[in-house]
């Protein structure tokens, strides 16, 4: 026996010694933590790399990151402007205005022409000119590369005027070019540069990329030769941590300074920790039940007015969002422009109206609770995907106090576009943005070509109003035209508009000018950070 | 070094007794559950272990304790199934290899539990999902595909011992033929090791169902299982770790019953020493 | 015994070659367009019409070689496959093989470490229990295993995290994979795995204790640390099965670990190249991990060999057991 146990003890003392190894590395950062939890003054970000230099280098997590470096591969541009590495021509705001970024300024010519100005002290990493040339080429080259490109670039048309000026065609009338330039797929980029690896990939923003594990982490370093304000911080690191719970508590530890898709379930673990300041911005899109109207009970206005009146609101946005948003009734009042329509319809929970509603319809209830029409039962297949599997299973409840029986069936994305392509589902849910164009929202959603008009709708009001909308020359028309499909869907109820989908980021409070923002996935890293030292 | 050799009954009558607690307290969940599993009652979620609600409540205010009983006869029942499938194929399997060891239909066979055993199983389950749906009876085809390869490969080696013994050449040697062999004298030797291996097996099975949960498989809301109890149970595991108590102490309560059974059975029948796996 | 081998391995290909063209068949039957799927899930703005859109997915879908028939398009991967490449990932255009490479060794640095707490862990208490088989430290470290092997993945990793990381501060958060993380998904992993390995060796050295050889060892006064180590020695043997199995899980990614510690293994990226359809990348991570495990299997055939001089050809059937 003893031999045995001295055998075990052999054994066990490489892996001992490799944990005190482990541990006493560490034990710089445990006497920095310690304070930190002792509520002492910030510390500096913790030197993790190996200069050993106590270098100001500021930390973002994120749920996750570039797979690459290119521009025109999915979603890469969003990530290399969130950290400040790319630009586009313009930029939304934290109020939801647009303004120039790299051009200068921009004109409406006419009503198909706009004049875009160009900085002339722009530049690449590489010293190439932002001239109308390379602009021409970047946008090019993301139109033909990068299919997420398409929405914004498709109905535009781009000609040289001059070294610093654009001219750009449109092929439907008043839209609003800065605001198409302004998304992040529309990054600028040196077309001529081969964007495959850090060292040869070029564009212009405040932070150069050194390092990239895809993703897995990025760590970049300032432009100095960037043409406006410059951050303090020299050194920005990128890091994707998938597990939701692990990124905040890679927060709460204190290693990480801005920690960005914090989930509303961990809110609660923020209450002892004075580290950290939760930034709530609400983001502009609506989580949605989609419908399809050619399932032959869904088919009927009646049930489907049914169904949104039967939805308490309130007590989804407790149940799915931890009461970290507001209930909205109509799809285009998430966007703080439209807020006055938040109530408008189904100005409340109605369960009565509900099965009034149902009962007009014909569907009558059975001694099992659950409605009946021909012998048929009121059946309703919900489809969720990612972190939606609460909301359905609360919409569920909700559905089966008026005697729906629905189904959730929780799985992948991919399942759920199988199902929309084959055409055998009945409803799903899923969060578009509100804010843009109001044309290119609405036509999006409720036009009977729109990609995400899942369930078929073609009402001919709405088209009408539409195309009147298309054709519409003032704000204060288009304000009004989009007011009112916004009632006349929510009428109809092809969709059942639910709540906007919260937007968490923690920042530790050591980082001073970090602004909030509804658009937080491309907006992290400013030109005002700064990072308090101790 | 006296103990080694003693007997212990006390194991299988520990194991047993569980059991049966565990059995009434599932069986009986209609009458001993003091609220409906189903109701969601969002004024009282996420509270704490209380008198009104032992367990305490889940994120929908439902009470977790009533979950947890009603939730038992899915769970157990789906994994005993799937354990009953399992073990039905890999006795079969096995006993074909072992008894026709040698041939190409032993050999492929084997390669095909090699390959098995390869898959990473939640890659396998994904791909079945992704092809045939993802209800509680596809979760079971997945888990069974999987598991039946260990209950071969114990089946097979119990075979290959048995093949070597007097009784199997004696058999031969009066013209018995290989189905009656493998009835009368492989089956009945190679029954218990199996079944003990089974009732090891079933904790395992019960949390691989709940790891196939994570990904959408398994039972549909709102019927509870233990299994979906667990996963559902992360979001607010930091905030409110009581929710996964209720499902995590009767898995651990099912697991080390079974575990009892199984040594005491293994103990009484005195099996094959070395085969394990 | 040579030969034996060499049949072996030609097994191993035929498998690998049939397994592959199973999953290759499989995953292109499935439902999913890889190719819609880079478009992701809803976004910034639904296209008014999806002319242009569906044009470029056809041509993509050209460019990949999807729209040729499944046949023609598992010779195009076989053909590049035997100038070892497996090809470029749908998703994000990079090399397959270097995307693995990135991360294999990842997963295996972690798996090896676990699995040698799971063998230093299962000797220990599976020694100790059986010794003291039926008394308190017996029924303690029995209760011991099935809690812990009862205990979903995720809440013992989140613990001992938010632990380390929050309340001690000893642990670093970040996407690294560096010897200094190592310890604590190591640690967890090990620990998990550790009850079969405990009741494997506890089982086992108790019969071997109850043999015959033994007790007549004993009778005849011969030190009993040194009987007790022999029987160990031969308890072990079976043991180098569950090795095998265990390592071969481990290295096909602990998907639940990697994910909670942020360890850039291998687990993680097999699942999102599923979710994603790319299939080039299953058709790669497949084809390695299965030539892994079967390399594995192939190992404990020889170590077999070695270890147990009592197998002759009489006992080839012993081989064959764990084979």
């Amino acid at each position: 026996m003893g031999n045995v146990m001295k055998k075990s003890m052999i054994a066990l003392l490489p892996i001992v010694i490799i944990t005190m190894t482990g541990c006493a590395t560490n034990s710089n950062k445990a006497s920095d933590a310690t304070k930190q939890a002792n509520g002492e003054a910030a510390v500096t970000a913790a030197p993790s790399n190996s200069t050993g230099e106590n270098k100001q280098e500021l930390v973002v997590v994120s749920q996750e990151i570039a797979a690459s470096l290119d521009p025109v591969k999915p979603i890469t541009s969003s990530y290399l402007r969130l950290i400040g590495a790319g630009e586009a021509l313009f930029k939304v705001n934290a109020e939801g205005k647009v303004e120039p970024e790299l051009a200068e300024s921009a004109t409406e010519v006419d009503a198909t022409t706009w004049e875009i100005v160009l900085r002339p002290e722009v530049r690449f990493w590489s010293g190439k000119q932002i001239d109308a040339d390379a602009v021409i080429a970047s946008l090019e080259r993301s139109r033909s590369l990068d299919l997420q490109a398409l929405p914004f670039l498709k109905e535009l048309t781009f000609s040289k005027v001059d070294d610093h000026r654009i001219q750009v065609r449109t092929s439907r009338e008043h839209l609003p070019v800065p605001l198409n330039l302004s998304y992040y797929q529309t990054l600028i980029h040196n077309a001529e540069a081969a964007h495959d690896a850090e060292a040869t990939m070029d564009l212009s923003g405040m932070y150069k990329v050194v390092e990239f594990a895809p993703k897995q982490k990025m760590v970049l370093e300032l432009n100095d030769n960037y043409w406006r304000e410059k951050p303090s911080i020299r050194r920005v690191v990128f890091e994707e941590i998938t597990d939701e719970q692990t990124r905040v508590l890679s927060g709460l530890g204190g290693r990480s300074h801005v920690v960005l898709n914090v989930p509303v379930t961990s809110l609660a673990q923020f209450n002892s920790n004075s580290e950290l300041a939760l930034e709530a911005a609400p983001a502009a899109n609506t989580q949605t039940v989609y419908l399809n109207l050619k399932q032959e009970q869904l088919a009927d206005i009646k049930v489907r007015q049914a169904l949104s009146w039967a939805v308490n609101r309130e007590e989804l946005v407790v149940l799915a969002a931890e009461g970290q948003s507001f209930p909205v009734a109509t799809w285009l009042s998430s966007n703080p422009a439209y807020a006055q329509a938040r109530t408008a319809v189904y100005d409340k929970f109605d369960p009565d109206k509900a099965a009034e509603l149902l009962d007009e319809a014909g569907w009558s209830l059975g001694p099992d609770g659950i409605r009946y029409k021909d012998g048929n039962a009121l059946t309703l297949r919900l489809m969720t995907w990612g972190g939606d599997k609460a909301l359905g299973e609360a919409l569920q409840n909700q559905w089966s106090l008026i005697g729906v029986k629905a189904e959730v069936r929780h799985g992948d994305y991919s399942l759920i576009e199988t199902a929309r392509q084959s055409g055998d589902w009945d409803a799903s849910i899923e969060a578009w943005s509100t804010f843009g164009d109001e044309y290119a929202l609405l036509a999006g959603q409720y036009a009977p070509s729109g990609s995400a008009n899942y369930g078929g709708f073609d009402d001919a009001q709405t088209n009408e109003m539409l195309s009147k909308l298309e054709k519409a020359s003032d704000d204060a028309t288009r304000s009004e035209i989009s007011y009112r499909i916004n009632e006349r869907v929510a009428q109809q109820a092809p969709v059942i508009s639910l709540f906007p989908r919260p937007q968490i980021t923690a920042v530790n409070k050591s980082l001073k000018g970090f602004e909030a923002h509804f658009r937080q996935f491309e907006n992290v890293v400013n030109g005002h950070l700064a990072l308090d030292s101790e | 070094m006296s103990t080694l050799n003693a007997k212990r009954p006390v194991g299988l009558a520990v194991g047993v007794v569980i059991l049966g607690f565990l059995a009434i307290a599932i069986l009986g969940a209609s009458w001993l559950s003091p609220y409906d599993p189903l109701k969601q009652q969002v004024s009282e979620r996420l509270q704490k272990p209380s008198v009104e609600h032992p367990l305490g409540t889940d994120r929908f205010g439902r009470d977790v304790l009533s979950r947890t009983l009603h939730g038992g006869k899915n769970t157990l029942l789906a994994s005993i199934s799937a354990l009953g499938a399992a073990l039905a194929i890999g006795l079969v399997i096995g006993l074909v290899a072992g008894m026709y060891h040698g041939s190409i239909l032993d050999t492929l066979l084997m390669r095909l539990i090699d390959v098995l055993l390869a898959f990473p199983f939640m890659v396998l389950a994904m791909i079945l999902a992704a092809l045939f749906g993802t209800s509680l009876l596809h979760l079971l085809i997945a888990v069974v595909s999987v598991w039946w390869v260990s209950f071969a490969r114990l089946t097979r080696s119990v075979v290959l011992h048995a093949k070597s013994e007097v009784s199997f050449a004696a058999a031969r040697v009066l013209g018995a033929s290989n189905g009656t062999i493998i009835c009368r004298e492989l089956l009945p030797k190679a029954i218990s090791p199996v079944l003990i291996m089974a009732t090891f097996e079933l904790g395992s099975l019960i949390l691989s169902i709940a790891a196939l949960s994570f990904l959408g498989l398994g039972a549909q809301p709102p019927s509870p299982e233990w299994g979906s109890m667990l996963s559902d149970g992360r979001d607010h595991f930091m905030q409110a770790p009581h929710i996964l108590l209720g499902p995590a102490l009767f898995i651990v309560l099912t697991v080390l019953a079974f575990n009892l059974i199984g040594e005491g059975l293994r103990d009484k029948l005195d099996p094959y020493e070395k085969s394990e796996l | 015994m040579y030969k034996n081998l060499m049949r072996k391995m030609l097994w191993a290909c035929l498998t690998l070659f049939c397994a592959t063209l199973i999953l290759f068949v499989l995953i292109r039957l499935a439902p999913g367009d890889p190719i819609r799927l880079l478009l992701g899930p809803p976004a910034d703005v639904a296209m008014i019409d999806t002319e242009a859109y569906d044009r470029k997915v056809n041509e993509l879908r050209a460019h990949h070689g999807l729209d040729q028939p499944i046949v023609v398009q598992y010779v195009s991967w076989m053909k590049r496959l035997l100038q070892f490449e497996l090809g470029a990932s749908i998703h994000t255009g990079r090399d397959v093989g270097a995307e693995m490479m990135d991360r294999l060794p990842v997963t295996m640095l972690l798996s090896i470490a676990a699995l040698a707490l799971q063998i230093v862990l299962g000797l220990f208490f599976g020694t100790v229990s059986a010794l003291r088989a039926g008394k308190v430290q017996d029924q303690a470290i029995r209760l011991a295993c099935v809690t812990i092997a009862s205990t979903p993945s995720f809440a013992l990793g989140l613990v001992l995290l938010s632990f380390f990381a929050v309340t001690l501060g000893a642990y670093e958060i970040s996407s690294d994979a560096g010897i200094t993380r190592l310890w604590l998904p190591a640690a967890t992993l090990g620990l998990m795995g550790a009850p079969p390995f405990i009741r494997i060796i506890r089982a086992n050295l108790l019969s071997e204790l109850g043999r015959t050889y033994v007790l007549s060892a004993l009778s005849r006064g011969l030190d009993r640390k040194r009987v007790v180590r022999h029987a160990l020695r031969n308890a072990l043997l079976p043991l180098i099965t569950l090795v095998a199995l265990s390592l071969t899980m481990l290295v096909s990614g602990a998907v639940v670990i990697e994910s909670i510690f942020s360890w850039p293994g291998i687990g993680k990226y097999a699942l999102d190249s599923i979710l994603l359809k790319d299939y080039p990348v299953i058709q790669g991570y497949a084809l390695v991990m299965i030539s892994v495990a079967i390399l594995i299997h192939l190992l404990v055939d020889v170590v077999y060999a070695i270890m147990d001089p009592r197998i002759g050809r009489n006992r080839e059937a012993d081989l064959h057991e764990y084979a």
